[in-house]
């Protein structure tokens, strides 16, 4: 017999086939870096000596905003005051940002001219970043308030008593001058405390002062107190993450308990969810660019901040743990997925007496393909986590799998499919002609030829997998891109941990496409 | 090649369609054991359709084709065993790329008939020295030549030891310089007593080899006759004509 291991293709050509495109690909990925770090090299040569009050915007009240590019956390009250100028006829425009960190991201690169945000993270901004400052006029002020679903007034009700309890001891006011004014202790919660339940607050930890991430855990103000109430309660309070504007649907949903994430209370939001009595107040201010940069951070020492400093270092395989699992578990129920659908569709294709359970089924799927390959990936999470789970208590990565899976699925199905139908009818001809069953002529004879044909098209769909997967810090999840996007707001330092995470893709699809390429040499041995 | 044996297949009124186009019209005829059958006849006159409604390959809409006491057609009847006894030999060779000559030949005997692997590589040895390509029993079908491939064909057909062999135009997909192999194998299995139905374009096997030499236009038998008969004192003028195109 012809044994495997006899065919080691001659080791000169293969080998050398390899190491060029393994060569090229290092190159490219170094050279892909290198020109990023040239580029932001160059811009910290420029030299801006400007200094006093001026801004590259030229705004100075909120006069000066229409015609100008506001930048905004989308959903918050901000947003709401910028919308009143949009549209209007100084050809103002509005940029709603997920994160309040994006939009100071983007005012220090002159992207926009101003951000209109609550004061207090606009100070937390403001202090990260010199060149940055809060123009004298304010706004109305606000009360930032608890959500709870509409008409569960039992817990509304618990809330407001742990505020007002929590209010008259003082504790609100020393987390507040904690966090604030940099004087006093957090809240701590007791030590001889037995709690009987957990209670989930979901939030937007991407707020500082009250709510941010600190040694690769959500801290500030609305954690302190939520702890606070969450004690009084003898409950255990978990914290779930995610986009501001999902904040809201979350508590609606049954997601989470309650929701607390620096948030004012206004009627529009009061028509889905119900506000507890005001724990704080705030103002929205705005920020602009005098464009003086003062920062001339070397390389090293962004690659110091973005990673060393605070040990930021953790999100990354904490991250990339996540990624890998949500691909991996999502790829498995894929390809199974896949095979039996392609299987169920060929033999609906292929046989001319169908029964009606075998057109039910193939219509079934017919829906499923084209839903799942006609609205976009981000949409069926959000679907998938919003209203199909939306009762169920289940952990956001099993739903990140599961969506996956059955989108993986829908390709893979296809994938596989046109393998099986590229191969020629003959073959399956002269299966049945032999006395094979239909069964037995797939397993024996056809899927081999179809699985090869087939994994070029499965290989990239792994590959697109992958990199879709960014999108699972929409439902609270940490994986890759969200690690990079946490460093990202709390050091105000883009490039290096973006870059970083870009390289961490770009070495796993490349391992990926060395596998699946080494693979596929493998099977074109046995045809030809 | 006398043909008073037992009977092995009779057809029964065979109707078959597509839409208003009438492929088969109702044909009747008997096979008998050891009778090797040509089959001929203006393209698209139904003698492919027919050859392969014998294995049910194609399903006809009217009909009985009793196959050793039982007809295949009926519902009933477990069309995967009655395949086993009828061997087939496609135009296009239909060998599984993936897998080497060997491999070809001993798939359905072992994973069919529950011959042990030793059996039947023994079995298919045997067989390709029959065909004359035992050097070939590693090789993977691309790298044999079309005539090369065709004998690889009737060999893992003759594996499953078949009762009875259709051909179907089993030359046509040839180069002229390999059609002589292929028809050699051929006539030995038709000395062996083989029975044998084939569909071909080859006046000069079917007037040398076979037994019978039937005629099918407008989907049905037109002339059912010996050789002899058939290719010297033709009565349908419809052969007439065709023999007078193809000689």
């Amino acid at each position: 017999m012809r044994g495997k291991k006899k065919f080691i293709p001659s080791l000169s050509s293969m080998a050398n086939h390899r190491k060029r495109y393994l060569f090229f690909t290092l190159v490219l990925i170094f050279s892909m870096a290198f020109g990023t770090m040239m580029v932001s090299w160059a811009k910290e040569d420029e030299d801006n000596s400007d200094s006093g009050k001026q801004n590259v915007a030229e705004i100075y009240s909120v006069d000066d905003l229409p015609g100008h590019k506001i930048g905004v956390q989308l959903g918050t009250t901000g947003d709401t005051y910028a919308s009143d100028y949009e549209g209007d006829d100084a050809g103002t425009e509005i940029i709603r940002y997920n994160k309040g960190a994006d939009a100071v991201q983007a005012l220090k690169q002159n992207k926009i001219d101003c951000v209109l945000i609550d004061e207090q993270p606009a100070k937390a901004f403001v202090a990260k970043n010199p060149e940055l400052y809060i123009l004298d006029e304010e706004f109305t002020i606000e009360d930032y308030a608890i959500c709870v679903q509409k008409g569960n007034t039992e817990l509304l009700n618990q809330i407001n008593d742990s505020i007002e309890a929590l209010q008259q001891d003082g504790t609100i006011d020393q987390v507040i001058n904690h966090y604030i004014n940099g004087t006093g202790d957090t809240y701590k919660s007791p030590d001889d405390i037995n709690y009987t339940g957990k209670i989930t607050m979901v939030t937007n930890a991407g707020f500082p002062p009250y709510e941010y991430y600190e040694n690769g855990v959500p801290t500030g103000i609305d954690i302190d107190i939520a702890t606070a109430i969450a004690d009084r309660m003898g409950l255990e309070l978990e914290v779930l993450d995610v986009e501001f504007d999902s904040v809201i649907v979350s508590v609606q949903t049954g997601k989470a308990d309650f929701g607390m994430a620096g948030m004012t209370v206004t009627e529009e939001r009061k028509k889905n969810i119900d506000f507890t009595e005001s724990y704080t107040t705030s103002k929205q201010v705005i920020i602009v660019n005098s464009g003086n940069d003062a920062q001339g951070n070397t390389l090293m020492s962004r690659i110091k901040q973005s990673f060393v400093e605070d040990g930021r270092w953790k999100y990354i395989p904490q991250g990339l743990l996540n990624t890998l699992i949500i691909t991996i578990f999502a790829g498995i129920i894929g390809i199974v997925l896949g095979f039996l659908i392609a299987m169920t569709r060929v033999a609906y294709d292929r046989s001319d007496e169908r029964s009606p359970l075998l057109k039910v089924v193939n219509a079934i799927i017919k829906l499923y393909i084209t839903i799942f390959r006609g609205t976009p990936m981000m949409v069926q999470l959000l679907i998938t986590y919003y209203v199909i789970f939306a009762s169920v208590n289940i952990k956001p990565v099993i739903v990140a799998v599961i969506a996956f899976g059955l989108n993986s699925g829908a390709y893979v199905a296809e994938a596989i499919r046109a393998g099986m139908m590229s191969i020629p009818i003959g073959q399956f001809e002269a299966g049945r002609s032999l006395g094979f069953t239909y069964g037995q002529t797939m397993k024996y004879i056809i899927m081999g030829q179809a699985i090869k044909n087939a994994l070029p098209a499965m290989c990239n769909e792994f590959i697109a997998l992958l990199k879709e997967s960014s999108i699972v810090g929409y439902i609270g999840l940490v994986d890759l891109t969200k690690a990079g996007d946490i460093i990202r707001s709390t050091t105000w330092e883009a490039m290096v941990p973006l870059v970083s995470i870009a390289l961490i893709y770009l070495i796993i699809v490349t391992i990926l496409t060395y596998l699946v390429g080494r693979l596929e040499r493998r099977l074109k041995r046995g045809a030809k | 090649m006398q043909n008073n044996g037992e009977v092995l297949i009779e057809i029964k009124n065979l109707k078959k369609s597509y839409g208003d186009h009438v492929v088969l019209d109702g044909i009747n005829t008997t096979i008998k054991k050891g009778e090797v059958i040509a089959i001929v006849g203006p393209s698209g006159c139904g003698k492919s359709t027919f050859l392969r409604s014998l294995n049910k390959l194609e399903r006809p809409e009217a009909g009985e084709i009793v196959f050793e006491g039982t007809d295949i057609l009926d519902k009933k009847t477990n069309v995967n065993k009655v395949r086993q006894k009828i061997g087939m030999v496609f135009q296009q060779f239909n060998l599984f790329p993936n897998k080497t000559v060997l491999q070809n030949i001993m798939l359905a005997p072992m994973k069919l008939k529950g011959v042990s692997a030793e059996d039947s590589k023994n079995r298919a040895m045997e067989l390709l020295k029959r065909v004359g390509l035992l050097e070939k029993a590693e090789a993977y079908p691309d790298s044999l030549s079309g005539g090369q491939k065709q004998r690889i064909a009737i060999a893992r057909t003759m594996a499953m030891n078949p009762d009875v062999i259709l051909f179907d135009e089993p030359t046509s997909a040839l180069d002229p310089e390999m059609v002589g192999e292929v028809l050699e194998i051929m006539r030995e299995l038709a000395r062996d007593g083989m029975t044998m139905i084939v569909v071909t374009h080859e006046m000069g096997f079917a007037r040398d080899v076979a037994s019978r030499v039937i005629f099918i236009d407008q989907g049905n038998i037109r002339e059912d006759s010996a050789p002899e008969e058939f290719f010297e004192n033709p009565k349908n003028e419809r052969l007439k004509e065709f023999l007078s195109k193809v000689r």
